[in-house]
């Protein structure tokens, strides 16, 4: 594993290990405030993966379906509130045309959220995915996050089904008021 | 110009190791039933994505000529799109828009391609070179040039509405069409 540096938070490395470690070489992004910590770690500690940025989240699916027709394993990171607009894109294109991506879905809407408007997609997406048949898991700490990661894509790609992982809140925002143990 | 003249034109100045990918509806078709290839990747769905998709894939395709054929109601869904090409600029990306003023397969509903011009718009986003034909014998003297153009580029072809009779379905599945081109990508 590449060496991480010191003031980014733990689970954000190991997001960024996990993605190397099942060998996608490629992440589409749309930005949160969670997400710039692993876009950071990437930047510094993983040059061999390309970050590529999208106007919005279903565009960024299209572009990775590009990536995989091209002979990538994509990964794609977005905002809980960007899989409302990528629906069509995930349920008309790679589902049927078994295109898979590995998903990291920063989480808003649940504990600790401040925000309403992001409180009804955040609570619905884990049924959403039950209901569109994408499995899915969840980082619960800093210590899971590579393994869970890396699960999570090995899955994708070689069962050629999208899997996400969910990042939850009670992780991520803790870098926000950088506990010791951060 | 009919569409499907327009697509089998266009498809004529096309080697069939050119990667294309082509948008959702009677495009796809026309070109299918026309001249399919593996290396032609049909979108069933998610209108509006075929630029992005040709996009992922001049990312990682550089050495390929990559062609997207799509239609004005779909790149007006995704006008996003246009701007993410022209920052990331690959030289090897060709996007021919037929550009009938309507949604052609669901009944001629008119867009507002008639007052937006979209290869303008491609152009103030940063696409290099962009151009307009109007008629047949317009698109036959552009095609001899707009393929040596360095990309991005756009070519906007003015076509009627109106769909050719009796043309066929892309009749590979979707999985099928995915490992077939993924294979003519990657070989």
């Amino acid at each position: 594993m590449a060496r991480v540096t010191s003031d980014e938070p733990r689970w954000a490395s190991g997001v960024c290990a996990g993605v190397h470690a099942s060998e996608s070489g490629d992440v589409v992004y749309v930005p949160d405030n969670p997400l710039s910590h692993v876009l950071r770690i990437f930047e510094t500690a993983f040059r061999d993966v390309r970050l590529v940025l999208a106007t919005r989240e279903e565009e960024a699916f299209g572009i990775a379906a590009g990536l995989y027709l091209g002979g990538r394993k994509p990964t794609v990171m977005l905002q809980s509130s960007g899989l409302g607009n990528s629906l069509n894109a995930i349920t008309s294109l790679l589902i049927p045309c078994q295109i898979p991506v590995l998903m990291v879905i920063s989480m808003r809407g649940d504990v600790g959220e401040w925000n309403s408007a992001q409180v009804p997609m955040g609570r619905s997406l884990p049924a959403i995915l039950d209901a569109i048949g994408i499995p899915h898991s969840r980082v619960e700490s800093a210590e899971d996050a590579a393994k869970t990661v890396q699960v999570a894509g090995e899955t994708a790609f070689g069962t050629r089904m999208l899997h996400a992982v969910l990042l939850l809140r009670t992780i991520t925002s803790r870098t926000q008021v950088r506990l010791e143990s951060d | 110009m009919t569409r499907a003249e327009a697509v089998a034109r266009v498809a004529d100045a096309m080697p069939p190791d050119w990667l294309t990918i082509v948008c959702n509806g009677m495009i796809g078709r026309e070109l299918y039933t026309h001249a399919d290839a593996p290396s032609r990747f049909y979108m069933i769905g998610s209108m509006g994505l075929a630029s992005s998709i040709g996009l992922g894939l001049a990312i990682v395709q550089p050495a390929r000529t990559i062609v997207v054929l799509d239609g004005d109601g779909n790149v007006l869904m995704n006008m996003g799109a246009l701007g993410s090409v022209a920052a990331a600029s690959p030289a090897n990306f060709f996007h021919v828009v037929f550009d009938n003023h309507a949604h052609g397969s669901t009944g001629d509903q008119c867009t507002i391609s008639d007052r937006v011009p979209i290869e303008k718009v491609a152009a103030a986003a940063g696409y290099r070179r962009t151009m307009r034909a109007h008629s047949a014998g317009e698109l036959d003297h552009t095609l001899t040039k707009f393929f040596r153009e360095t990309g991005p580029a756009m070519l906007l072809v003015e076509v009627e509405r109106g769909n050719k009779p009796g043309i066929g379905r892309v009749e590979p599945s979707p999985a099928e069409l995915t490992a077939r081109f993924r294979l003519s990508a990657i070989g």
